[in-house]
């Protein structure tokens, strides 16, 4: 197998580098934070950090789709909901005791542990070190993709039309009030 | 930058998310958790689709857009209902449904 294994450049690696920290600490902040809004704002930076990622990786149309859809839309309707629901809560945490919240993180941290060993160990093996594959013209660009949605992937990408028309029509329904709920009086 | 690093930082996002899931009590913050998780699972389709020059990956990316959205749509709707019959979000005091 011809495989193509190039240096990675010192500009690619300090980007690498920047923008996976600032996705994982804007995740830390999300799950930590007390404050919705605080948590929000962290998570729409985990977002835009994950999104220069995609476009280290030449996903240049997923990028923008990142940046347009997940740190704009449905962020807008989260923030829309805190503005909605915002209290802060005095227990954020689910778990009681030192004892229970320790263990909890100590299962998470070892099934991470074990994973990572498993990509660590295999790091050499053909899919997990290539760098890139010779480059393919317009890999990853809104026309290629654009191709592949309207050939091969019709079907599903029709079924995941009518799947959010069904999640609009739902999330109306669930979040109106009860009918007849302005006109009734003071109870 | 070797598929490995990608892979790596996906895997720690995503376990964060999950902590995050675990752990939180504010259903929202679920929600954002979940988000997280998501996000962490796409950079991994990226990546490898990038190692074996397959952008098939990128398509199923954008289907997991699409449903994150679905998802935070109806989630959030559900909260903002269950705020409003309860005036708390608070994941474990909700439990009219248990058995």
């Amino acid at each position: 197998m011809n495989l193509v294994q190039a240096a990675p450049t010192l500009l690619g690696k300090i980007a690498f580098m920047v923008l996976a920290a600032g996705a994982v600490a804007g995740a830390l902040l999300t799950i930590t934070r007390k404050s919705a809004v605080v948590a929000l704002m962290s998570l729409i930076g985990t977002f835009c950090a994950t999104a220069g990622l995609y476009a280290t990786l030449s996903a240049h149309f997923l990028a923008v789709l990142q940046v347009l859809v997940y740190a704009g839309a449905i962020m807008v309707l989260f923030i829309f909901a805190v503005m909605i629901v915002s209290r802060d809560e005095e227990h954020p945490i689910a778990l009681r005791g030192v004892f229970v919240r320790s263990a909890a993180v100590l299962a998470i941290g070892y099934l991470f542990y074990r994973i990572a060993w498993l990509v660590a160990r295999e790091r050499t093996s053909y899919v997990l070190a290539v760098a890139s594959t010779p480059p393919i013209p317009d890999f990853g660009n809104a026309g290629s993709i654009g191709r592949l949605l309207f050939s091969d992937f019709l079907f599903p990408f029709e079924a995941i039309s009518l799947l959010l028309l069904t999640a609009v029509v739902g999330g109306v329904l669930l979040a109106r009030p009860p009918r007849g709920h302005g006109q009734r009086g003071p109870a | 930058m070797p598929s490995y690093a990608y892979i790596l930082v996906s895997l720690v996002l995503f376990f964060l998310g999950t902590t995050g899931v675990l752990m939180r009590r504010n259903a929202l913050f679920v929600l954002m958790s979940i988000e997280l998780q998501l996000g962490a699972g796409s950079l991994a389709l990226l990546a490898f689709a990038r190692a074996l020059g397959d952008q098939r990956g990128h398509v199923v990316a954008f289907f997991i857009m699409a449903m994150a959205a679905a998802e935070a749509a109806i989630g959030l709707a559900i909260v903002v209902a269950v705020y409003r019959t309860r005036k708390k979000i608070d994941l474990a005091t909700i439990d009219e449904l248990r058995g």
